[in-house]
């Protein structure tokens, strides 16, 4: 494929989006150099969100600053708790039980579902097929209540605490046969989704070869998680994480790095995020699901990457007599802001904002870093 | 009832305005407006993203500095009689980011909402729940269609 260039230089007309706009949920701005309706080059500028949330833990409690990082995304909330714990937990040396890491496994694997069924559901959205979106919302929705059987809230659950999960979050017998229903019953609706949407021959042409991301230049622009997977490249952090160990699963590719891939590529995940959840519910371990039995100590900065619904996922930290220093947090979509305004390039301004969403942005997240400038 | 009381009971337009929360109170209102679930539109309220059209805003998250402006445009464009519902403890109260200094105010957070525009009604929680969304929404439809 050949190589797009984006070209600043001749440009006929700009045309801004955001900082609100219905089709991008979160605010940002994004402008579209566009001539003859191609757009030549596209521009993305985030700050908008910006709350300084690394600002905010420093120096807190390190339980605290944990429950904080939920509030860093509403949709992978439960990633960012669980990688903050775990940051604290490789720094302290705690030995986690293995209830405690099935269940971490169960409710990451959940949140990729509705983190994915939100993808496939706005990715429709955008597409102006309705139809579809509300059957991927509906069925979301069976996630969600799972979500909340467990956690106890449907956005923020905080499962994971220093050492385990917390007590509430125990998986009994009468919740993990609910468990075992409900994951039958959203692959049945998915099957029947992704069945549906292969065969429609309208949505086919409108999403199969636009906003194309070449693997090469996914490979240069530092691209992560699925959109990365989207372009051929089998790299999956799972497969080196060692809550996964026990678990079967395969690392999903698709070639060609254009919308249908990409949206192809999150409905066959979700098949597997429904497969570890089965085996999850087959095997786990009795036993208890936290461990308090650890001594605060001051520690060097120690630093954890897992594999989240968007992509990978870093958070690092010192103790310092209990209390969080030094805290850095980069989230993907950070890393696939390059490949947003790339694959805009060279489509029509109607596509513009479907090549935006097929990335999977979540600028909540992204938002963290800012230079202020006084005058 | 007048008569545009009549045809306003029929379609309340909802617009939600995002002034950078976590997101978590954003997707659980697109959700219960949109998602078939919980199915907003059996109570005739309709969700839109055009401010002309809209009839009540639902703001969520503290408004950051560089929301402020667009949340000002967005309230002035909407014609009058408009609504204001403020949903998710941080637009009620800044939440966890609003004292994110200690004692020093910050300055990235210019919220409550109730700072910046007035408020008619207020939806707690942290993220709200879907069907606390839609009662607030539901009970301010007498204010609405009175107006008139």
């Amino acid at each position: 494929m050949d190589k797009k260039v984006p070209r600043s230089n001749i440009i006929e007309t700009e045309i801004p989006m955001g900082t609100v706009h219905p089709a991008a949920l979160e605010p940002y701005r994004v402008r579209f150099f566009v001539e003859d309706e191609i757009v030549q080059e596209a521009e993305i500028t985030i700050g908008v969100n910006h709350r300084g949330i690394e600002r905010i833990m420093e120096g807190l409690p390190v339980e605290k600053a944990n429950a904080l990082t939920e509030k860093i995304c509403g949709i992978c909330s439960n990633s960012h708790i669980w990688n903050s714990c775990r940051t604290a937990e490789m720094g302290l040396g705690i030995e986690i039980p293995q209830r405690a890491l099935y269940i971490r496994v169960i409710m990451g694997e959940l949140e990729r579902l509705h983190s994915h069924f939100l993808y496939l559901a706005h990715g429709c959205e955008v597409l102006s097929h309705e139809t579809f979106s509300m059957r991927v919302f509906y069925l979301r929705e069976i996630v969600m209540e799972l979500l909340a059987m467990i956690g106890g809230n449907r956005v923020q659950y905080g499962c994971s605490v220093l050492g385990g999960v917390r007590p509430r979050c125990d998986l009994d017998e009468a919740k993990l046969l609910r468990l075992k229903n409900d994951m039958d019953a959203v692959e049945e609706g998915l099957t029947g989704f992704v069945e549906r949407f292969l065969a429609d021959s309208v949505v086919q042409s409108r999403i199969t070869g636009i906003g194309v991301l070449p693997q090469k230049q996914a490979i240069e622009l530092a691209v992560t998680g699925p959109t990365l997977r989207a372009t051929g490249v089998a790299r999956d952090l799972r497969t080196t994480m060692f809550e996964y160990d026990e678990f079967d699963f395969n690392v999903i590719t698709q070639p060609d790095g254009d919308v249908k891939s990409n949206l192809v590529m999150r409905a066959l995940e979700s098949f597997e995020s429904i497969r570890i959840i089965r085996q999850a519910i087959a095997n786990i371990p009795e036993g208890k699901v936290v461990n308090r039995d650890w001594e605060m100590v001051d520690t060097d900065i120690s630093e954890s990457y897992i594999e989240v619904p968007r992509g990978t996922l870093y958070h690092s930290y010192a103790l310092e007599s209990g209390r969080v220093r030094h805290c850095i947090i980069r989230t993907p979509s950070m890393a696939n802001i390059g490949a947003m305004q790339y694959a805009c390039i060279g489509d029509q301004i109607t596509d513009a904002q479907l090549c935006i969403v097929q990335c999977d942005p979540c600028f909540t997240c992204t938002d963290r870093a800012i230079e202020i400038i006084r005058r | 009832m007048g008569i545009k009381s009549f045809s306003r009971a029929r379609a309340i337009h909802v617009m939600l305005v995002y002034t950078g929360g976590c997101n978590g109170c954003d997707i659980e209102i697109v959700n219960s407006i949109l998602s078939p679930r919980f199915d907003a539109e059996q109570y005739n309220v309709f969700l839109t993203w055009n401010p002309r059209e809209a009839d009540v805003l639902v703001v969520t998250g503290p408004v950051t500095h560089l929301n402020r402006k667009p949340l000002e445009a967005i309230y002035e464009a909407i014609p009058n009689p408009k609504l204001v519902v403020a949903a998710g403890s941080c637009a009620l109260m800044g939440g966890v980011y609003k004292n994110c200094y200690g004692d020093i105010p910050s300055e990235e957070i210019e919220g409550p909402v109730e700072n910046i525009i007035p408020v008619n009604a207020k939806v707690p929680g942290c993220a709200v729940r879907p069907q606390d969304v839609l009662a607030g929404v539901v009970s301010l439809l007498p204010t609405l269609l009175d107006a008139d």
